[in-house]
C-alpha cells in the first residue's frame, strides 16, 4: 500500500516498510490522506457517471482545456515528489544537509504548480469559461479548486518541514514522513486529474 | 484593584440605558407600535410620513446596538468564576450574547431601509417592516438560553462563599418565562401575542429592562466582592 | 469520584440535591442538551416543513409560492426561534474542550466568533426568510422567489463562518499536546472545511449535482458532515467521562 502510493508518484521504487513493519509518518495523516483519497474518488465517479450522460458536451468542452500547462504541471509535481523521497531517505539516514536541499528543491518545483495553474485559469475565465458555463467546467473548476487547496497546504507542510530540517541537528523524522506522504497524496491525486480531465477522450 | 477594568465597563451600561431608553421613546414605529394588519400601502405611507424619525432612531441605534455588551462580558467574567467543572456556560452565554446582539442590528437596518427610500415598491417596505419585527421581537431563543446558562453556573458554583446570591439565578429563570411568548408573535396579526400586543411587545420589553437593571446591581456587588482574587481565562 | 452520565432534561428547574454529587454536572447538562437539540431540529426541518432536503432551485414558480406559503413554516419558524439559543450550547461543548488543550486561546476564540456569525447568517436569518412568505400572503412571486432563493442560500451557502471552526477546531485537536481528542478527528475535522469548500458552487447553477440540493454539495457533504457531527459528539463525550477531576479541582 505504501509502496503504490509513494513508488508510482515519484518514480522511484522506495521500499517504505521496513523489516519491523514501520508505517511511516503518524498514522493520522494516513488516516487523513485515505479518506481524502476517498473523497475525490467520490467526485471521480461522480464525473465519469455525468460524462457518460452528456459526452458531446464533455468532450467539446475538454478541448477547450489547456493541456500543455497540465502536462508541465504534471512534470512539476513529479519531479517534486522525487526530491521529496530523496530528501526524505537522506533525512532517515541522518543527513541533515542533503536532506534539506533537496526538500528545498521540491518546495521550489511545488510552488511553481499555482502559479502555473494562474496562466491556465486566467484566460480561461477571460474567455468566458467560467464555472457556471457547463457542468464539465463546474467538475473542472471544482476538483483542480480544491486540489490547488490541498497543494496550497502541502507547500505550507514543506515550509515546516524545511525549518525543522534547517534548525534542528536531527531531522523529527515523523514529520518528515508525514509531509512526505501528504506530498505524495497530492501528486497522485493529481496524476488521476490530469488524466479524467484533460486526457480521456 | 484588578476589578477597575470591570467597573468602568459596568458603569457604562447606565448610560447606555439611557439612549436606549431616549429611542425607544422618540421611535415612530413603536407609538403606538405599528399593527401587523396594516397592508403594504399603509405601511409605505408610514415610512413616507416618518422619515427623519425612524432615521435617526435607526442611526442611534446602530450606534449602540453593541452598548450593552460590557455588562454581558463583566456577566460572562464572573459566570466565570464560579466552581464548576467547566467553562461551557461562558461559551454559550458569550456566543448567545453575540447571536442575539446581532439580530437586534439586522431588524434596525431593516427599519433604516426602509426609511431610506420610501418611494419603494410598498410590497418591499411592507417586507423591509415585516422583516424588522421578526428580527426585533421574536428571537427569544438565545437570551433566554443565555440567561438559563448564568442560572445553571449559579445553581452549580459550588464556592463555600458564591459569587451571585441565588435569588439571582431565579430572577434569570422568571425572564425566561416572561421572554418566551414573543417568539410566537410569528403566528398572529392581532391579539396578545402579536408584535404589537401586550404580552410580545410590551411584557418583552419591560422584562429586558427590569432585567438589565437587576443585573447591574447584582453584577455590582459581584465585583465589588472579588477582592484580589484572579479571574481564570475563559 | 462518579462518572456517572446525569441525564438531566433541558429545563430551567433547579436540579434536585441528588445530583449535586456529580461533579461534571454543567458539562453534562450541556453535552445531553446537544442530541434534543439536533432531533428537534430535524424534526422542525423535515416531517414538520420539508424544507429538508432542499427544494430544488429550478422549481416551478406554482410550486416555490405554495411552499412559501405554507403554515406549517410558521410553526417551524416558532420552534426554532424557542429553540435556537441551544446552538451556541452544542458550540460551548466544542469550546469546553479546546479550552483543555494546550493551544492557545486564540483558537477558541476564533472558534466562538465563527459560532456566533453562523447562529444568524446560517440559521435564524434564512429560518426568517422562510416564515415571511407564510405571514403575510400577499407578496407577489418576485419577492416569495427572492425569498426562497435567499432563504436555502443561506442555509446551505453559508461557508466562510463555518470555515473558520472547523479549521481552528482541527487544527487545535492535530496541536494539542495534551490529547483531549484523538488526531484523528482533528483530520476528519479539516474534512469539515473541506465540506464548505464543496458546497461553493450552490451559489452558481440553479440544477445538477452542484446545486443546492444537488449530488456532490448537498447529498455527498451532508453523508461526511452528518458522520462527522455523530463522531465529535461520541468523542467528547469520553472525553467528558475520562476527564480526571484533579484537572478542576
Amino acid at each position: 500500500m505504501t509502496d503504490v502510493a509513494e513508488g508510482s508518484a515519484a518514480g522511484v521504487d522506495e521500499s517504505v516498510v521496513d523489516a519491523r513493519g514501520h508505517v511511516p509518518g503518524e498514522s493520522s495523516m494516513w488516516f487523513f490522506v485515505i479518506g481524502d483519497l476517498l473523497i475525490f474518488a467520490v467526485y471521480f465517479v461522480g464525473y465519469m457517471y455525468f460524462r457518460s450522460q452528456h459526452q458531446d458536451l464533455f468532450l467539446q468542452s475538454q478541448a477547450r482545456l489547456n493541456v500543455d500547462i497540465g502536462a508541465v504541471n504534471t512534470v512539476m509535481l513529479l519531479t517534486s515528489s522525487l526530491f521529496v523521497a530523496s530528501g526524505t531517505a537522506a533525512a532517515r539516514a541522518g543527513n541533515s544537509a542533503n536532506a534539506l536541499r533537496a526538500w528545498a528543491i521540491a518546495f521550489a518545483f511545488g510552488a511553481a504548480f499555482p502559479l502555473l495553474k494562474l496562466f491556465e485559469w486566467i484566460p480561461e475565465i477571460s474567455a468566458g469559461l467560467t464555472p457556471g458555463k457547463n457542468l464539465f467546467f463546474m467538475y473542472y473548476f471544482v476538483m483542480t479548486g480544491m486540489h490547488l487547496c490541498h497543494v496550497a497546504l502541502g507547500l505550507v507542510i514543506m515550509c515546516f518541514v524545511i525549518r525543522n530540517l534547517k534548525t534542528s541537528a536531527q531531522p523529527k523524522i515523523s514529520l518528515v514522513e508525514t509531509g512526505a506522504t501528504y506530498w505524495h497524496m497530492v501528486d497522485v491525486l493529481w496524476l488521476v486529474l490530469f488524466a479524467l480531465l484533460y486526457l480521456m477522450r | 484593584m484588578n476589578t477597575r477594568g470591570q467597573r468602568i465597563l459596568l458603569w457604562t451600561a447606565p448610560p447606555a440605558v439611557a439612549l436606549f431608553v431616549l429611542a425607544y421613546f422618540a421611535f415612530p414605529v413603536f407609538s403606538p407600535p405599528l399593527s401587523p394588519t396594516l397592508t403594504p400601502d399603509q405601511v409605505a405611507a408610514f415610512f413616507r410620513g416618518n422619515v427623519t424619525g425612524i432615521l435617526g432612531v435607526s442611526i442611534l441605534c446602530n450606534l449602540i446596538a453593541c452598548s450593552l455588551v460590557p455588562l454581558f462580558a463583566v456577566t460572562a467574567v464572573q459566570m466565570s468564576r464560579s466552581a464548576t467543572s467547566s467553562p461551557v456556560f461562558t461559551y454559550a452565554y458569550i456566543i448567545c450574547v453575540g447571536v442575539g446582539t446581532t439580530a437586534f442590528i439586522l431588524a434596525d437596518y431593516c427599519w433604516g431601509m426602509a426609511a431610506f427610500r420610501p418611494d419603494r415598491d410598498p410590497q418591499l417596505t411592507s417586507l423591509l417592516n415585516d422583516m424588522a419585527w421578526f428580527f426585533f421581537v421574536a428571537p427569544v431563543g438565545t437570551i433566554m438560553v443565555q440567561n438559563l446558562c448564568f442560572a445553571l453556573s449559579v445553581y452549580l458554583d459550588q464556592r463555600p462563599d458564591p459569587i451571585f446570591p441565588r435569588w439571582v439565578a431565579h430572577f434569570n429563570v422568571a425572564t425566561v418565562a416572561f421572554l418566551a411568548p414573543g417568539a410566537f408573535s410569528i403566528l398572529y396579526k392581532s391579539g396578545p401575542l402579536a408584535w404589537n400586543g401586550p404580552l410580545s411587545f410590551t411584557l418583552r420589553l419591560t422584562t429586558f429592562a427590569v432585567y438589565i437593571t437587576v443585573m447591574f446591581w447584582a453584577l455590582l456587588r459581584a465585583v465589588n466582592h472579588q477582592g484580589d482574587e484572579r479571574v481564570a481565562l475563559a | 469520584m462518579s462518572g456517572g452520565v446525569a441525564t438531566v432534561p433541558r429545563s430551567g428547574s433547579e436540579p434536585a440535591k441528588s445530583w449535586r454529587t456529580n461533579r461534571k454536572l454543567d458539562q453534562w447538562i450541556a453535552f445531553w442538551s446537544v442530541p434534543f437539540f439536533f432531533n428537534l431540529f430535524g424534526l422542525v426541518f423535515v416531517p414538520l416543513s420539508w424544507m429538508m432536503p432542499p427544494r430544488s432551485p429550478s422549481s416551478p414558480t406554482p410550486r416555490i409560492v405554495d411552499f412559501m406559503h405554507s403554515h406549517n413554516l410558521l410553526i417551524a419558524c416558532v420552534i426554532l426561534t424557542l429553540a435556537y439559543g441551544l446552538a451556541p450550547v452544542s458550540n460551548a461543548c466544542y469550546l469546553m474542550q479546546v479550552k483543555r488543550m494546550s493551544v492557545s486561546p486564540a483558537f477558541r476564540y476564533s472558534m466562538m466568533v465563527g459560532a456566533m456569525t453562523g447562529a444568524i447568517v446560517g440559521m435564524l436569518f434564512p429560518m426568517f426568510c422562510f416564515g415571511l412568505g407564510a405571514f403575510r400572503p400577499g407578496y407577489s412571486t418576485a419577492v416569495l422567489t427572492m425569498l426562497y432563493d435567499f432563504g436555502y442560500l443561506a442555509f446551505i451557502g453559508s461557508l466562510g463562518c463555518f470555515c473558520v471552526m472547523w479549521m481552528a477546531f482541527g487544527l487545535a485537536i492535530i496541536l494539542d499536546e495534551n490529547n483531549i481528542l484523538p488526531k484523528w478527528l482533528g483530520y476528519y475535522t479539516i474534512w469539515q472545511y473541506v465540506t464548505e469548500l464543496m458546497a461553493a458552487p450552490v451559489w452558481i447553477v440553479k440544477s445538477g449535482p452542484f446545486a443546492w440540493n444537488g449530488l456532490m454539495t448537498f447529498w455527498f457533504a451532508m453523508i461526511l458532515y452528518v458522520s462527522w457531527q455523530f463522531i465529535v459528539y461520541f468523542c467528547i463525550f469520553k472525553a467528558i467521562k475520562n476527564q480526571p477531576e484533579s484537572e478542576f479541582a
